[in-house]
């Protein structure tokens, strides 16, 4: 069990210090019992932090998002910036720092432990406890534990955790300044576990799934927001690749590049999620927000899987697991497999 | 395509300029008889074709898509094909995964010298394409 008051604690010492400029965590949120995260730049505002099963978001996001607001550095008188994060967030502020996004010593990690847990899936309490709307979460042991208007309800949190966290290997944060919790030993789902059932079924029934997942997509973006590792300024998908000034013509405005078109037609939305998967191979450390925020439940865990799964057993990469590492697609090695090749 | 005229694959054929494209040149000039389904577009090296044009030119219609580069060791940027198979190893599984024919995406190692083996490849590709009829899974007109 982590101990909240002491990573509170912890949070003000280093901003009490001035070791870092802001604390990057979860309080309390406004929408039912589900925290949110919140930069906190004081040490008496380190009391609100939050540590719950409802700690689902990848806050590496918001180190990227710092990088890019040069003003907000100033804030924090560019001072290394803190982010609490869990196993699978540590993974991507370690690919963040192989992509030479900051430096090591622009980011203080404090590491929080799943432990033998993880996070809350909200879809799947709604099915546990149907018509129940808690007003907090805990993790006990090997439970949640709810807080609702008839008392305390305990489920197994194996029963209402995140897909994700059933296959999670690390669930205990590698990168880290400092660490909180044990690194336990967890007995869930095998890694890859529903990719490899998915893997199994023909052909033709693997298109009719994704045809159909596909033709849903409305192409709200939520799920390129939500990534830490899609933080381009200019996306293939959208229609800033150009600059248009005033000497710009209409024939050169036409003959621009369009990869992809940003309308929500099946084939453009086959080509947004292929094009991402490809751009997150090596990349993707399987937190699985993506996934958790889209609205119409498009199963984009699947995809990613299939590319963190063949760059593990093709190439025997492994996202975010070191920061020395090169991008998957940026080496090589003699032994790739070739056999494909005429 | 009218009920008259049989189906011909369209093959979209990514050839870098300095094995594959001058390969095919070698076809020509030494009149090797082989299908007319392939457009060649020149790259300078297989390294650089981006998964963004496998994806397009299926997008766009093509039946199937060809990479063609240097034998490996033969690079003239020494490495880019080695980039080139990891990179598209993962196009080729993406598709696979997705449920398109794994037959849609070929790859192809043709030296300057090889006309011969560029026919057969061309060859090879349009017969084993021709049973899968238009690849209208990823392509945008499709009816
Ligand atoms: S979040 Fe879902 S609906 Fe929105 S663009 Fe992504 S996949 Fe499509
Ligand atoms: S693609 Fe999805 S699971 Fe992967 S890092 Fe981005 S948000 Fe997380």
């Amino acid at each position: 069990m982590i101990d909240l008051n002491a990573l509170r604690t912890q949070a003000a010492d280093i901003l009490e210090t001035g070791e870092v400029g802001a604390v990057i965590g979860w309080r309390r949120g406004s929408r039912g019992m589900a925290a949110e995260p919140v930069a906190i730049v004081a040490p008496e505002e380190a009391a609100s932090l939050v540590w719950d099963p409802t700690c689902f978001h990848n806050l590496a996001l918001y180190l990227v998002e710092e990088r890019k607001k040069p003003a907000q550095r100033q804030v924090h008188g560019g001072k290394p910036i803190a982010i609490v994060a869990k196993g699978c967030d540590a993974r991507a502020v370690t690919v963040l720092l192989q992509e030479n996004h900051f430096g090591r010593d622009d980011v203080y990690v404090i590491g929080v432990s799943c432990e033998g847990t993880g996070v809350l899936d909200e879809r799947k309490l709604a099915q546990v406890l149907p018509g129940v709307e808690p007003d907090g979460a805990a993790f006990d042991g090997d439970n949640f534990v709810f807080a609702t208007s008839e008392g305390e309800r305990r489920v197994p949190a194996r029963e209402a955790m995140m897909d994700r966290c059933l296959e999670c290997r690390n669930a205990h944060p590698k990168l880290n300044n400092v660490v909180f919790g044990e690194e336990t030993p967890r007995d869930f789902d095998a890694p890859f576990a529903a990719l490899k059932r998915f893997e199994q079924r023909p052909a033709a029934e693997r298109w009719q799934f994704w045809q159909r997942q596909f033709e849903r997509c409305i192409r709200c973006f939520a799920c390129r927001s939500v990534c830490p590792m899609c933080y381009c300024d200019e996306c293939v998908v959208d229609s800033i690749n150009l600059v248009v000034t005033p000497e710009t013509t209409a024939a050169e405005k036409a003959d621009r590049v369009r990869w992809i078109e940003r309308s929500a037609s099946r084939a453009d939305n086959i080509g947004y999620h292929m094009t991402r998967a490809l751009h997150l191979a090596g990349r993707c450390v399987d937190c699985g927000e993506c996934e958790r925020v889209c609205p119409v439940n498009i199963p984009l865990r699947l995809l990613n899987n299939k590319m963190e799964r063949e760059a593990r057993e093709a190439f025997g990469y492994e996202p975010g697991a070191s920061i020395d590492l090169p991008a998957l697609v940026a080496s090589f090695r003699d032994d790739d497999p070739g056999q494909f090749i005429r | 395509m009218s009920e008259q005229t049989p189906y011909e694959p369209r093959i979209v054929a990514f050839l870098c300029k300095w094995c594959s494209s001058a390969g095919s040149d070698l076809a020509g000039v030494s009149r090797i008889q082989y299908p007319a389904n392939a457009t060649p577009i020149t790259v300078a090296c297989s390294g650089g074709v981006s998964p963004q044009y496998i994806l397009s030119a299926l997008r766009k219609g093509a039946d199937g898509v060809l990479v063609s580069g240097c034998h490996i060791g033969d690079c003239h940027y020494m490495e880019g094909n080695m980039h080139a198979r990891r990179k598209l190893y993962l196009v080729k599984e993406l598709l696979e995964f997705a449920g398109v024919e794994p037959e849609r995406f070929r790859m192809s190692w043709v030296s300057a010298a090889e006309g011969a083996k560029f026919a057969q490849v061309v060859r090879d590709f349009v017969e084993d394409l021709r049973p899968l009829g238009p690849q209208d899974k990823l392509n945008a007109e499709r009816p």
